[in-house]
């Protein structure tokens, strides 16, 4: 199970320059194929170490309705399989670190295997299967196995001790910790839980966890970074883009909302 | 001197010492119960297993103390074996009479007496134990032995299960013309198991004879080698004495883990909700732990008599249970003849089966010290029933709608309100069903610490499809006494319409083990599943997972779920439950698609002959009713499931039929 991807080489560095790395979401086809291109390389010149592809899909029930309304407009744009690959190799050509985050039918649909070696084909370090339960995952175990990709799955506040043992054993690249029991979307304030997860987290496994949901600013970057390998942020840079009147000026605020992140992981220690 | 002679030098000692006068031991013979034919039970099977208690062997040592082998050879049976074997040797086995005479009195499968069978006294003391098969070692014994022992065994109205090991004794095991002839791959001189003994014998057995591969068979991968060269039994000790659930053990070996046991009906899970490739868990890991206090909640309540009690209470005090059943004659000209038995589910409180479970699983969220329930809901009927017990039980109620179906089932969403529930219309996605599970689950994960989700079918994550099951499988229980009750006999086919599949797991489950009972699911084919818009999920949908399950859904290329498409809100799903998947799959239980037009044509007709007003879900079912029944004739009995009344949908049935109100 032992891997080498641009993910696992990220962490390596991150954690030799004493600092958390930010990972930023994106759902594919959102706010347009090409304008989803262009978020990409906005992000990976604004400082972001890797970028998370999103597979819209119709049922996100993990979603608030920051992302269930990018989903939307990026299935309505006739975003597929195809055009989720195309977003993750343009990514990795950016030279960052990207994985695909998607529910689990579309992989089932597509064939496990297949999927996991298309995303090693496109460049891509690994998936996050946040619907996925380490119960169901023998035939993803192998295909991940097969084409050397991270399986990240993703703990939350719930999750008993002997489970959080069992599901990290799985992780690869890094374990996703959900910062609060919800849905994504942004929150005034990081939840208490985040640090306590992340410190039982420490005591059954030393690789790297990122913490996603609720992270939407500088502050609470710095914040998370004090503790977390990385920080995820994703619904904020969606409203960001919903938010702005035009293409270019979403772009630049989601330039500004990138760089400003990118100062929040590096001064937390 | 070799094993097998030390161990028969053994038994000939024991065995003179425990014998009693010839005459009495005959007498005792011809006196036993009848015999238990084993070959019909045996050939009924691809794969028949004689399962064996026995304790230890010359080989192993001990492999188990077995304190109660009556016990253990009951979940032999239970388990769909088609032949019990006792050890009676000794000194190596541990085995004894006793055990045989307490095994005689627990199950009603053909027993064989595992021994060395050396003397004719044995054969005597065999049937008076009340065995029905004997075995026959053919390297123990000389030729004349073999003739005599075998007309002895006949004689006796016994079978003789013929062990052999070599090509040599192969030949000498076919001049005495056997019925069953075992292969036992382990060589009894020297202990060794050699799988090479199947490859190579196996083939040689006449097709007609019960083909039995015995000893080395451990795991499935065993069973299926046997099988390629021609085995048709299997004859299994230490891989299910050893395993902790015998029962699991033998449909591991068997390739059946999933499979009914066809006495109770009850489906072998492994713990993680799978039937067969469906079902199961894919949810956010938050939901993990409240899924898992809800399954212990539901098992720790089903063995508990006090919550059974108040339950019971609830239905015959509340919900008017039981539901009586009604014989639809008019309607019954209609379809071909035949005779149309209805299961009133349309009289319980709240006007349909929903409440069944929603009282069931009102009282697990009280149990679990829940204070607030969710639910989602279509029709309305699963809301209704869900506020309408969390009224009863003074809980907080949430029900998450299609803002779509909030339009078309208004008086429901009234209904709710009136109740003290809280109708939360939900605009995501298509802004129906689908999007309100969608919403509940959301809610659900965010809430989980006070809230429980009460979904209303047997779809969702494990525990749901079960737990959901088991509180509506009373429907199916009390309408198969009924229905005896009334014709004297089972019903020839038993139908009902599926959205998510609740109604139909209910009225299903009791006949499951009724192999000739069919059992028909009539699902929403809308306009006509040639046409895309329609809500017929296993008629038209392919393997997928959604909510939480896996099982056959409505998708496109991209995995993504296609809206569907159905007059009925209540069948307008684009899931459903991974039980019917699996039953479709096995080929227990067929699928049919019935269009709105075909929906509202029976429902029309129902209320013109019978005076019964049904819901549009349960028209699906009457549909199907009248094609099966016009298919079968009129020697045939149906039972169908008349799920709900059709109060709430007065409305859509005046749009319909263009009457003004
Ligand atoms: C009367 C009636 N029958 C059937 C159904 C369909 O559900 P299920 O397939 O779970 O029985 C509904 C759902 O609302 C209903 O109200």
């Amino acid at each position: 199970m032992s891997t080498n991807t641009a993910l696992d080489q990220l962490f390596v560095k991150t954690r030799a320059e004493n600092r958390a790395a930010l990972i930023a979401y994106i759902p594919a086809g959102f706010p347009s194929q090409a304008g989803c291109h262009k978020v990409i390389e906005t992000l990976a010149k604004a400082g972001v170490d890797a970028i998370e592809i999103g597979y819209p899909y119709s049922d996100p029930v993990m979603d608030g309705p920051t992302i269930q309304a990018a989903a939307t407009q990026a299935l309505e744009n006739g975003t597929g399989v195809t055009e989720v690959f195309a977003a993750l190799k343009h990514a990795t050509d950016q030279g960052v670190a990207a994985v695909v985050m998607t529910y689990w039918n579309p992989i089932e649909k597509y064939g496990v295997a297949k999927f996991a070696q298309a995303i090693a084909d496109n460049g891509g370090s690994g998936v996050i299967t946040p619907d996925l339960t380490i119960e169901e995952s023998d035939e993803w175990r192998t295909a991940v196995d097969t084409s050397s990709i991270n399986p990240i799955y993703v703990v939350a506040p719930s999750t008993k001790p002997e489970r959080l043992v069992k599901v990290t054993d799985q992780c690869g690249g890094f374990i996703y910790a959900a910062s609060l029991m919800g849905v994504t979307g942004t929150r005034s304030g990081i939840s208490s839980g985040a640090g306590e997860l992340v410190a039982r987290l420490r005591k059954v496994s030393n690789k790297p966890i990122s913490v996603g949901l609720g992270v939407s600013n500088r502050e609470q970057a710095k914040e998370v970074a004090a503790f977390a390998d990385g920080v995820i942020v994703g619904s904020a840079f969606i409203k960001a883009i919903q938010d702005a009147p035009d293409e270019a000026s979403g772009l630049a605020a989601v330039s500004h909302l990138a760089t400003e992140l990118a100062k929040g992981v590096r001064e937390a220690r | 001197m070799s094993v097998l002679d030390e161990i028969i030098a053994g038994v000939k000692e024991d065995l003179a010492e425990r014998k009693i006068p010839r005459s009495e031991i005959e007498a005792a013979a011809y006196g036993a119960a009848p015999v238990i034919d084993c070959l019909p039970i045996m050939r009924a099977q691809e794969m028949a297993v004689i399962a064996e208690v026995k304790r230890s062997s010359p080989s192993k040592g001990v492999l188990a103390s077995i304190a109660d082998p009556a016990a253990l050879a009951e979940q032999y049976q239970e388990a769909g074996a088609s032949a019990i074997s006792v050890l009676t040797e000794r000194r190596r086995f541990s085995g004894s009479l006793a055990d045989l005479d307490a095994v005689r009195k627990r199950v009603t499968l053909p027993i064989l007496r595992k021994d060395f069978m050396v003397d004719e006294y044995q054969f005597f003391e065999a049937r008076a134990h009340g065995a029905d098969l004997v075995l026959l070692i053919v390297a123990g014994l000389s030729d004349s032995q073999l003739h005599e022992f075998a007309a002895l065994t006949n004689e006796l109205g016994m079978r003789a299960l013929v062990e052999v090991h070599t090509h040599q004794e192969l030949e000498r095991a076919l001049e005495i013309k056997p019925e069953l002839v075992g292969i036992n791959s382990r060589n009894l001189k020297t202990l060794e198991v050699d799988p090479k003994a199947f490859a190579e014998l196996l083939p040689e057995l006449p097709a007609e004879l019960i083909r039995v591969a015995e000893s080395g068979i451990s795991q499935r991968s065993d069973v299926e080698f046997a099988q390629k060269y021609g085995a048709n039994a299997i004859l299994v000790g230490e891989a299910l004495v050893k395993a902790g659930d015998p029962n699991l053990a033998m449909r591991d070996l068997l390739g059946q883990r999933w499979a009914y046991s066809m006495l109770d009906s009850k489906l072998v899970i492994d713990g993680l909700g799978h039937f067969g490739p469906y079902g199961g868990r894919f949810v956010p890991e938050a939901l993990i732990g409240a899924l898992e206090e809800l399954e212990a909640a539901h098992s720790s309540a089903l063995e508990d008599p006090i919550f059974q009690a108040e339950l019971a209470e609830l239905h015959r005090t509340y919900s008017g249970r039981p539901s009586i059943i009604t014989e639809a004659k008019r309607f019954a000209e209609h379809a071909g003849g035949a005779r149309i038995i209805l299961k009133r589910e349309d009289l319980n409180h709240t006007g349909s089966h929903k409440i069944n479970n929603v009282l069931g699983q009102a009282l697990l969220t009280k149990r679990m010290g829940k204070s607030r329930i969710i639910a989602e809901t279509g029709a309305g009927q699963h809301g209704v029933a869900s506020a309408t017990a969390a009224a009863l039980m003074g809980l907080e109620c949430v029900v998450y709608m299609g803002e779509e179906d909030t339009k078309r089932q208004s008086l429901n969403v009234a209904r709710m309100k009136l109740l003290g529930a809280q109708v939360v219309p939900v605009t995501s996605g298509s802004r129906t069903l689908k999007d309100a599970i969608n919403e509940a689950m959301r809610d659900w994960v965010t809430n989980v610490e006070n809230t429980h989700y009460l979904l209303g079918t047997v779809a969702g994550p494990h525990p749901f499809p079960t737990m959901v099951r088991d509180f509506h499988k009373i429907i199916g229980e009390e309408a198969r006494a009924q229905v005896i009750e009334l014709t004297g006999k089972l019903p020839d086919a038993v139908l009902a319409c599926v959205g998510g599949g609740s109604n139909a797991i209910g009225i299903f489950h009791d006949f499951i083990k009724d192999t000739d009972v069919r059992l028909i699911g009539l699902e929403a084919g809308g306009d006509g599943v040639e046409t895309g818009r329609h809500a017929a999920t296993i008629s038209g949908g392919t393997r997928g997972v959604l909510h939480g399950t896996r099982s056959y859904v409505l998708q496109d290329e991209n995995g993504q779920t296609i809206e569907s498409h159905s007059i009925s809100a209540g069948l307008d799903y684009p899931g459903v439950g991974p039980e019917h998947a699996y039953l479709h799959d096995i080929g227990r239980a067929e699928y049919r698609a019935i269009t709105d037009a075909q929906a509202m044509a029976a429902f029309a007709l129902l209320c013109k002959t019978e005076g019964i007003i049904p819901a549009i879900e349960t028209a699906h079912a009457l549909a199907g009713a009248l094609q099966v029944g016009n298919e079968l004739g009129p020697d045939a009995t149906l039972l169908i499931n008349l799920s709900g009344r059709g109060d709430k949908d007065v409305q859509t049935a005046a749009d319909y039929f263009g009457i003004p109100l």
